[in-house]
């Protein structure tokens, strides 16, 4: 019955999304509030049902209904509670249901935030999203129901993919999702704009910050995908440029470039047709990721069931790629710029260099992520295209990205003075330039660390230029130093938000350049009370302890960490799953801020005798999670609202 | 006669193994971990022999291992590995052939981008300029006598 009640909500959902979306247009070409009226309960019943529909999965997951397929396959009687709820997310339905919920949540608020205005534009936001919504809702009840039934209905069901048994299962996969799904609100404004023919500002002005809010909460799933595979995936690293990371980061960079290029188009009135293709890219990368992820065209850690929906994603991308390219075509002659500028050393000039690298660093990734199909396709030989290629070919992109982060935001508009640039970067670049010699004479070989090293002191002294002049400023008004600075922040907000964010992006490069540079490590088969050593670290084998838990058997070494003084014992698994043909690796660490200590337990014998261990000494790694949460205070920071200067 | 020749070449094969094994040297754990992060575990997904977790990739690490104790180079076992799992096993393409446009996309991408913004600031720093003559000469005097006049009580 319940399970009925959910695919009857759904198709109801569908027929009020799509009812909504034609309601609200109409309203709008004809000019009868009354359309845009029912087009907002519309929008509110989807809510509600879209509500209903994962509050009943979630409870066919807790009473363990097995006669639902999906339940079936993702949870069975050992599995723990908690991970029953968060088991509704875990596979391809479930996580579609999120989606949809968080689309209409989204629409929610637009529509609390903007029905008053009453502006233009309005109503064709209301139908955008309502369309997209509509689309997720016709996947939910045709190409991937959760609701499906099973029969006959087993005793036990298989049981959730064991690495998604962690507390990372709750924030990673929701503030991405946020994150993607955030992206549908400024798309909906940008078509809205072509649409209406009001391709001015207005858009812009109006998604600001929905923008900056989708950016935080990308940013943040990327940040705790990267801390999960760390603690959770048992190979000692963050970031395996896996095609469905890139999936990921993609839309990350293309809306990072879209942050910075609305900037020059609020100062200066240009780049409109650029920005409007940035947002509609960024949407559009979203869905790709969404496709990549769940067609199962290719391999991945993240590749959900596969089936049909790979077909649907990809007419939908089709679809709303050729809507766009068509309106862009419509409103051609209103979008062409008609940008000037005094000189080439300008802001704006770095603006565009800025997006040139980040567009570049995305299509790269893209390239590479879709060529083993190209491969196959052309040539019919399988080539994999992994973590070496990404990494020589995007680090470039990425330094130099970092410079112009140093130059973006101090240089001046229009025209740069000689004045200007020596205020502004003669300190900097003097600072960076030591730092460069500094760390050679150090004896740091590797050129790339050095020139990643420098460039960060060199972006930091920039930050610290301008913020010591900004508050001096203030102190020759007579404010005190706390008040200023802490003025400045608020007053300023989304400049120095940017600021801390850009901090902390060099934090994060701190952490990546020392993890790429200097991590060691080694493997060795141990007997027990023997040790290993490796960078002043010893790490003796006590012995090996086995314990039946609630699904599954789980085999753990005890091994003694100590350098001169015992540090720790730590006890890194491996954990044999009835459902899973492999143990899964249950790693353990000891973090610090300069190195982790990251042991990885391999193969042992029965009588507990003799273990084989990875041991991993990490350099820096700990910096990268600091930088993110500066990052995303930085992130939120910008997102508060303007405070006028009072009058 | 005819028999011995096989059995020459098993002495010599003998011999040419002796020799190997006599040159077998401590290999460095780094000169395994750099031959194994090209290779990609073939059991997991995307992730390369020297930090996959998997027995399978530790069977490799050792085989790794073992080819370089006996004096092989580098390159040599990883050909070992294509040969006996195809291009496939290398997780960053060899630059020849097809594979070189996976290689060259990224500079493309550069340098139709800088192209592109280089146009764009030539046309907008022209524009600029001109906007700027015009602006200059008559203007500015009329505007400057306005203010003077103005300011003056």
């Amino acid at each position: 019955m319940i399970p009925e009640l959910g695919s009857a909500a759904a198709i109801v959902a569908l027929a009020l999304a799509l009812w909504g979306a034609v309601a609200a247009a109409t309203g709008a070409r004809t000019g009868r509030p009354a359309l845009v009226l029912s087009a907002q309960h519309a929008a509110l019943g989807v809510f509600v049902l879209v509500t209903a529909c994962f509050a009943l999965l979630t409870y066919a997951f807790l009473i363990f209904d097995f006669s639902v397929r999906y339940v079936a396959i993702n949870t069975n009687l050992g599995t723990p509670f908690y991970y029953r709820i968060t088991g509704v997310w875990g596979a391809l339905e479930g996580s579609i249901i999120l989606w949809t919920w968080m689309l209409a949540l989204y629409t929610l608020i637009v529509i609390l935030r903007h029905r008053e205005s009453a502006h233009e534009l309005y109503p064709w936001v209301l139908t955008v999203m309502l369309s997209v919504m509509a689309f997720f809702l016709l996947v939910i009840t045709v190409a991937a129901p959760p609701f499906a039934r099973l029969t006959p209905v087993p005793a036990d069901g298989r049981g959730l993919n064991p690495l998604l048994e962690d507390t990372g299962m709750i924030t990673h996969p929701v503030a991405l999702y946020l994150g993607f799904t955030g992206v549908t609100v400024p798309f909906a404004f940008a078509l809205a704009a072509l649409i209406t023919g009001r391709v001015g500002d207005a858009w812009i002005t109006l998604t600001r910050r929905w923008t900056i809010i989708a950016w935080y909460f990308l940013s943040l799933g990327l940040l705790i995908g990267g801390w999960w595979s760390y603690h959770v995936l048992g190979w000692g690293g963050y970031w395996a440029w896996d095609p469905v990371e890139n999936a990921a980061f993609m839309p990350w960079l293309t809306a990072t470039a879209f942050l910075h290029s609305v900037m020059v188009q609020e100062r200066r009135r240009m780049l409109k047709l650029w920005n409007l293709w940035l947002v509609i890219l960024t949407f559009g990368l979203t869905l790709f990721g969404t496709f990549l992820t769940r067609s199962g065209v290719i391999a991945s850690v993240h590749a959900f069931t596969q089936g049909s929906i790979g077909v649907f994603f990809l007419s939908f991308l089709a679809l709303v790629l050729l809507t766009a390219l068509a309106l862009l075509a419509w409103r051609w002659d209103a979008l062409s710029a008609q940008g000037e500028l005094d000189s080439v050393v300008s802001r704006e000039s770095a603006f565009l260099l800025n997006n040139v690298l980040l567009i570049a660093a995305a299509f790269t990734v893209f390239f590479g992520t879709v060529f083993p199909l190209l491969s196959e396709a052309v040539r019919g030989v399988k080539v994999s295209v992994g973590a070496p290629f990404f990494n020589q070919v995007n680090v470039p992109l990425f330094l130099a990205l970092i410079f112009l982060m140093g130059v973006g935001p101090l240089i001046a508009w229009r025209r740069a003075s000689p004045d200007n640039l020596r205020r502004s970067f003669l300190w900097p670049v003097a600072v960076g330039v030591a730092a460069a010699a500094l760390f050679s004479a150090l004896g740091i070989r590797s050129t790339l660390a050095v020139l990643a090293l420098a460039l960060t002191v060199f972006v930091a002294a920039t930050i610290a230029v301008d913020f010591s002049r900004a508050t001096r400023a203030r102190l020759r008004m007579g404010e005190r130093l706390l008040p200023a600075m802490g003025g400045l922040l608020r007053r300023h907000n989304r400049r120095y938000g940017g600021f801390v964010v850009h901090l902390g992006i060099l934090i994060v490069t701190l952490g990546v350049t020392g993890s790429q540079a200097w991590s060691v490590q080694t493997e060795t088969t141990l007997r027990r009370g023997e040790a290993a050593e490796l960078a002043g670290y010893r790490v003796r084998f006590d012995g090996l302890t086995a314990t039946e838990e609630s699904n599954h058997f789980k085999v753990a070494g005890a091994f003694t960490v100590s350098n001169g003084r015992v540090l720790s014992v730590l006890r890194p698994a491996k954990k044999f799953y009835p459902q899973e043909q492999s143990p899964i690796a249950g790693v353990d660490y000891r973090l610090g801020f300069g190195e982790d200590v990251y042991l990885v337990l391999g193969d042992f014998a029965r009588d507990g005798s003799e273990a084989t261990v990875k041991l991993q000494v990490n350099r820096l790694v700990s910096w990268i999670w600091i930088g993110g949460a500066v990052l995303t205070l930085g992130a939120l920071l910008a997102i508060l609202p303007d405070r006028k200067k009072p009058a | 006669m005819r028999a011995r020749a096989p059995l020459l070449g098993l002495a010599l094969a003998l011999v040419l193994a002796a020799g190997a094994a006599a040159q077998a040297r401590r290999v460095a754990e780094q000169q395994v971990q750099d031959v194994a992060a090209q290779l990609r575990c073939v059991v997991c997904q995307n992730l390369s022999v020297a930090d996959s977790p998997s027995e399978m990739a530790s069977q490799m690490r050792a085989i790794v291992r073992e080819r370089l104790e006996a004096g092989e180079a580098p390159a040599q076992v990883v050909q070992y590995f294509v040969e006996r799992y195809g291009e496939w096993i290398l997780l960053s393409p060899r630059r020849h052939g097809f594979n070189l446009l996976v290689w060259a996309m990224p500079a493309v991408a550069v340098a139709v981008g800088f192209t592109l913004v280089g146009l764009v600031l030539v046309r907008w720093t022209r524009r600029g300029a001109a906007a700027g003559r015009v602006a200059a000469t008559p203007v500015d005097t009329a505007m400057r006598d306005r203010i003077r006049r103005e300011l003056e009580p």
